[in-house]
């Protein structure tokens, strides 16, 4: 068996080059499928990590917990029922990446010629940096210190559409438990920078135990956050999340529960590679199929030769249809170089500035980076590989079917 | 009005305050005693005054006329009674909370903080001016900045800049008081110092026993063909007031 193996792979290889131009078009055209498979879906894959990366840094985390009622009503009322600092000392004991605890309310800031709603989040600055979507190198001024930091950071936007600027003072009012109105002016420290101007836009960061004091509400959060390793996989984190606060009824979500549609986009995007991956196919397919069928046409007579000489049709069969996997190897082997070079040119991102607007609508930035998935890559290689054996199995069972004298006689 | 000093209701200087502030004649008085006794003065320690509010737009203008009561710094009630169609919408603050009351859809809304910085009833005011009465003399620190003679009247021109955790957005304001403690104008200065809106009393005279500005006008310094002018027709000051004039279902339910 071994030895009709080598023989007839030494042979495919030979038939693959006899006829090299018809081999070299094919194998381009298989190259560059694969190409577009991978790299495609690469990019895809980037637009797709980077929407849920924007997305979980701005609020869910990979976890969070909420009073039952805040995701309905996002108020002060619906504070946590646990104390602040009790939450904290049971976190500190939980396996997480990172966490963090925060009042998040809606809230309105005025300068002296605009009013703006915003969502006012008052956090530990100390807890929050590693993670805030905050781009805090480039920050103008400085970021909060301390949790009682008296001074607030607003995005660029904002402090464009206040007319304010690092230094001066703007108002913000929100609403204690009990309904009174709680303001106080803030002293801007920090204009920040964000990768989505809506983020510039939406969120005013104030230290966590100053808009505790302002809305009278000491030592009391409206949200527990937390990071896990891999965000694909949140259940690790809030599962033990859910462990430190499940017992006085509060509610912890992942961000897949917390955000429906960036999870189901993630899940969606699965599928569509699969999809992708398949309809490319189906326009190689037809081109292998016709280059096998054609590569036996050819070769009636030579087929019926080797069936007379006592050449087994299972010989035949295997020559052609390692014909047709040696052609789908190397187009393959190229396909996926060329891939991981396009892939390792645009590592640092391309410019898609140009629909920035659009993009920002999707939750994504204007600077698209490849994620290049292995999975994905094995799922190309894998469905070129299996669809590619069975497309060649119809000229190879015809091959290896020909009655001899017929095959022999046959003019060519 | 009642319920805004920079709506300066009326006030009559009452033998009462007079008593409280010291004697300005002998000595210069202190920033903080002249606000302080201003405030006093359009306020009193009760009042009740008819005033119209007239507010002008580049293509249109109008005219209200209500009713206002103030007792004490904190509680106030105004009230339309004309032109018909806003007839009996009100506006009730105690202790920096507000509310507003519309005959139309029958509800009284609690003004959430979320709307303090709008317009009250379409003017050049917003809800925070009227709510907000007693800013002006624990929110602020004050300065003297000159002593001026006009006449037969001395003019105090007063700084007043927001403490640093003041829910105030301006940078400075300038009052010019006068030695009878009205309010001849308040000028809001943005924080990088440049005039953004001006109230102005237009005219001054006694009314109800006390020196007070007949007719204000607030006007941006943006939009010259814009402005909201209050003008005072009759008043009465320290009068008797029942606690139970300023409470929610009065606002809804007016006992005449």
């Amino acid at each position: 068996m071994s030895t009709t193996l080598t023989v007839s792979a030494a042979l495919a290889w030979r038939n693959l080059w006899r006829n090299h131009r018809r081999t070299l078009i094919m194998l381009s055209a298989i190259s560059v499928g694969t190409w577009a498979m991978i790299f495609l879906t690469a990019l895809t894959q980037g637009m797709v990590t980077d929407m849920v990366r924007q997305g979980l840094a701005v609020l869910p985390g990979h976890a969070q917990a909420h009073h039952p009622a805040f995701r309905d009503d996002p108020n002060i009322v619906n504070l946590l029922p646990i104390p602040d600092s009790e939450l904290e000392s049971r976190l500190v004991g939980g396996d997480f990446v990172a966490w963090s605890t925060r009042i998040n309310v809606p809230a309105f800031v005025a300068s002296e010629r605009e009013t703006r709603g915003v969502t006012l989040l008052g956090i530990d600055p100390a807890r929050e940096r590693d993670f805030t979507f905050v781009e805090l190198d480039t920050i103008d001024g400085r970021f909060l210190e301390t949790a009682d930091d008296t001074g607030v950071v607003i995005g660029r936007k904002l402090a464009e559409t206040l007319e304010t600027r690092v230094g001066k003072r703007i108002v913000v009012m929100s609403q204690s438990p009990d309904n009174e109105v709680a303001d106080r002016g803030f002293r801007v420290v920090g204009v920040f920078r964000a990768e989505l101007p809506s983020q510039e836009e939406d969120y005013v960061f104030v230290g966590k135990a100053t808009v505790q004091k302002l809305l009278g509400v000491p030592d009391r959060v409206t949200e527990a956050v937390v990071f896990g390793n891999d965000f694909r996989n949140p259940e690790p984190v809030l599962g033990q999340l859910e462990g430190f606060v499940s017992a006085d009824g509060v509610t912890a979500q992942s961000w897949k529960d917390l955000d429906v549609y960036l999870s189901t986009t993630l899940a969606a995007m699965d599928g569509f590679v699969l999809v992708w991956v398949i309809v490319i196919f189906l326009a190689l397919s037809f081109g292998l199929v016709n280059t096998l069928l054609m590569a036996v046409f050819e070769r009636i007579r030579e087929i019926g030769v080797m069936l007379a000489l006592g050449v087994k049709p299972a010989a035949i069969l295997l020559q052609i249809v390692l014909e047709s996997m040696l052609l789908l190897g190397i187009g393959l082997l190229i396909g996926n170089l060329l891939a991981f070079a396009s892939v390792e040119l645009i590592s640092d991102g391309i410019d898609i500035s140009m629909v920035a607007d659009g993009m920002e609508m999707m939750g994504a930035t204007s600077r698209l980076v490849p994620d290049l998935r292995m999975q994905d890559v094995v799922l190309a290689n894998g469905v070129v590989l299996l669809l590619g054996f069975f497309a060649s199995l119809s000229p190879a069972w015809r091959a290896s079917r020909y009655e001899p004298v017929e095959a022999i006689t046959t003019v060519q | 009005m009642t319920t805004s000093h920079r709506m300066s209701l009326p006030a009559l200087a009452g033998t009462i305050l007079l008593a409280a502030v010291p004697a300005f004649a002998s000595e210069t008085p202190s920033a903080d005693d002249i606000v302080r006794a201003a405030v006093d003065q359009w306020r009193g320690l009760s009042s009740q005054s008819e005033v119209t509010m007239t507010i002008r737009r580049p293509d249109w203008e109008r005219t209200m006329t209500m009713e206002a009561w103030t007792k004490g710094d904190e509680r106030s009630l105004v009230r339309v009674t004309a032109p018909a169609r806003d007839r009996g919408n009100g506006t009730l603050t105690n202790d920096n909370n507000m509310w507003s009351f519309s005959p139309k859809v029958n509800r009284v809304i609690k003004i959430p903080s979320s709307m303090m910085s709008q317009s009250w009833m379409g003017s050049d005011f917003s809800n925070k001016d009227v709510a907000r009465t007693n800013d002006i003399i624990d929110q602020y620190t004050h300065t003297l900045l000159d002593t001026r003679v006009d006449g037969d009247t001395t003019v105090y021109e007063i700084e007043s800049v927001p403490l640093e955790e003041a829910a105030v957005v301006w940078g400075r304001e300038v009052l010019l008081i006068r030695d009878d403690y009205v309010i001849a104008e308040h000028r809001f200065y943005d924080q990088d110092n440049e005039l953004v809106k001006t109230l102005t009393s237009l005219e001054i005279g006694e009314l109800g026993g006390r020196m007070v500005a007949l007719r204000q006008r607030m006007q941006s310094v943006d939009t010259a063909d814009e402005w909201t002018e209050i003008a005072v027709l009759s008043a009465a000051y320290d009068i008797e007031l029942p606690d139970n004039l300023f409470t929610l279902s009065n606002l809804r339910n007016p006992r005449d």
